[in-house]
């Protein structure tokens, strides 16, 4: 069955939307990760302009995330405090992220920098992750991996050292209140560069850096990534009109079910087997855009706008 | 000689005069006629099937062509960066060229026309890439290279297509008839298209003909896509809170079927 999608001017048969928002979903309520790095490329794929598929994959993270928030937020896995100041650190870094990309533009090199930082971003945090779980994996006898008492290393020495200490009750740790906001502002800025929401970077943030439980991390990056999409949407709309309302209510028809379908398996899993399912996603994602990079294309030319 | 004489004789000479002139346009029988004049694109859109048809003399052969207007069109060249990284590294501006264009002959149009009449006649795309201005941001391929590209670019998006063949033809008394069908592919985007029959006859597109056939949106469709474009601001509030709503919705089902997580 067939559906015209009024601004990407394409036809589209309905179960490819739905199907690939299921899938995308199930993944976001698993990981806690919005899903665009994922669904912009195959929205491209299925013959929707790349500057519809983009926004109009926020529009649909809006509703898998308040989907995938409020099960989680249920599950009693959101830790709102932590979200909001890295949500205050997103949205400075997004700011920030747009100001370097125009002088990245003036200065004619922007693309270059942008492919190359989302392949050695993907592929390092998907390395690390995978090396990492794989290892405590091997090592853990103990039942909860990720309750094991970690080492203290130089960072959380100098983390610990900083002022305006505060403790974050739902995820039982405790930090300086300006180390969400710096950390969340990172990777605002890498977000904005690479035109994603940045789920797959906050999340092993939240882990390695934040030394968050990984449950409470999903709940709490979902509620984060509501909020991004919600601006995100809001811009493309008023300002490019690439919004595909249509195609976005096909793909959250998917995605809303998928995130809940994923809080509820992401709870029988454990933390270390959901991290290096997350490191192996996103490994093959970053092979597939090396792969883009580096075979001839079969048409020299592209649509304007995207990445 | 009388005033009368002199006005009879000049009478006489220009209805002879319009009447070898006469014999010369009218010679050729040639009509066009779409199926439809317009399509409508509403959600169960997918594209249509356009029936083109008409009379033409004997022995000529025909050449139709289906074109939007000429407009500006700007895509990225990709080209390769540190000699193994392929990524979009400048712009391409073609101006003077149609967004859509197809042609569709009864036979081979280089074989029944010369370079010559086909540029002069504006027929394939080769005088497409005549007229066209092409400018490019980076000095990398030469016009010719890029043009081909987009003709690429554009066949792989079903908006250019040149064929030959498959057109019924049947006599018609003194002429024949022909009729063809064209696919039209959900691809060509809303808006006016001429549609031209050109009779060939001894490599000389001896006359020609032209009728619109039009594809514009309806009822929520063009709703939709005139707040958009009008209104982002509400669109964008719209689409953001059916987004939550849904979110929640499916969560709230969700929460009551799984109380006991």
């Amino acid at each position: 069955m067939y559906l015209y999608l009024p601004v990407a001017l394409t036809s589209i048969n309905i179960l490819l939307p739905i199907g690939l928002g299921l899938a995308v979903g199930l993944l976001s309520g698993l990981f806690g990760v919005g899903g665009g790095f994922l669904m912009t490329p195959l929205l491209i794929m299925m013959g929707i302009p790349p500057t519809v598929a983009a926004a109009t994959d926020s529009n649909q993270i809006v509703a898998a995330s308040t989907s995938g928030t409020y099960a989680h937020w249920k599950l009693g896995n959101v830790d709102f405090k932590m979200g909001i100041y890295l949500l205050i650190g997103g949205f400075t870094g997004g700011l920030l992220g747009v100001q370097v990309i125009k002088i990245l533009r003036a200065m004619g090199n922007a693309d270059f920098v942008i492919k190359m930082t989302y392949v050695l971003m993907l592929g390092g945090v998907g390395s690390y992750m995978f090396i990492e779980s794989l290892q405590a994996m091997k090592k853990a006898k103990k039942p909860v991996a990720e309750d094991a008492p970690k080492k203290e290393s130089g960072m959380q020495k100098f983390m610990a050292s900083l002022p305006l200490q505060t403790r974050f009750e739902k995820s039982g740790v405790t930090h300086s209140a300006l180390v969400p906001v710096v950390v969340g502002s990172f990777v605002g800025i890498l977000a904005a560069l690479m035109g994603v929401g940045g789920g797959f970077l906050m999340v092993p943030v939240m882990v390695y850096m934040l030394r968050m439980p990984m449950h409470v991390v999903v709940g709490t990056s979902l509620f984060q990534i509501l909020f991004t999409c919600i601006e995100v949407t809001f811009l493309q709309s008023y300002t490019n009109h690439t919004v595909d309302f249509t195609l976005a209510i096909l793909l959250l028809l998917g995605s809303t079910i998928g995130a809940q379908v994923g809080t509820i398996f992401g709870r029988k899993l454990k933390g270390e087997q959901l991290k290096i399912m997350l490191a192996l996603i996103v490994l093959v994602v970053t092979v597939k855009i090396v792969l883009d990079l580096t075979l001839t294309p079969s048409i020299l030319l592209s649509p304007a706008g995207g990445h | 000689m009388s005033k009368t004489f002199i006005k009879t004789i000049a009478i006489v000479a220009l209805a002879f005069g319009f009447s070898v002139w006469q014999a010369g346009v009218s010679a050729a029988n040639l009509t066009v006629e779409a199926s439809k004049d317009s399509m409508q694109v509403d959600y169960n859109y997918h594209g249509s099937v356009l029936n083109l048809s008409g009379i033409m003399d004997k022995g000529t052969d025909l050449v139709l062509t289906v074109a939007s207007d000429e407009s500006h069109q700007k895509l990225k060249q990709k080209s390769k960066v540190g000699g193994i990284l392929w990524m979009n590294t400048g712009d391409v501006s073609f101006e003077h060229v149609p967004n859509v264009y197809y042609l569709l002959s009864t036979k081979k149009a280089a074989d029944i026309l010369s370079a010559e009449e086909l540029s002069r006649n504006d027929l394939g795309y080769g005088a497409i890439f005549e007229r066209a201005s092409i400018e490019a941001t980076q000095e990398e391929g030469d016009k010719k290279t890029l043009f081909d590209e987009f003709v690429k670019y554009k066949e792989r998006n079903k908006l250019f297509s040149v064929s030959d063949g498959g057109f019924d033809l049947s006599d018609e008394g003194s002429a024949q008839k022909y009729s063809t069908t064209i696919k039209w592919p959900f691809q060509i985007p809303p808006g006016e298209y001429m549609i031209t029959a050109h009779a060939v006859k001894d490599g000389k597109v001896v006359d020609q003909v032209s009728t619109n056939v039009t594809v514009e949106r309806t009822g929520v469709v063009k709703s939709l896509t005139d707040m958009a474009q009008n209104n982002g601001a509400i669109y964008g509030i719209l689409a953001i809170v059916i987004a939550l709503a849904a979110g929640f919705g499916v969560g709230l089902i969700f929460g009551k079927g799984g109380g006991a997580h």
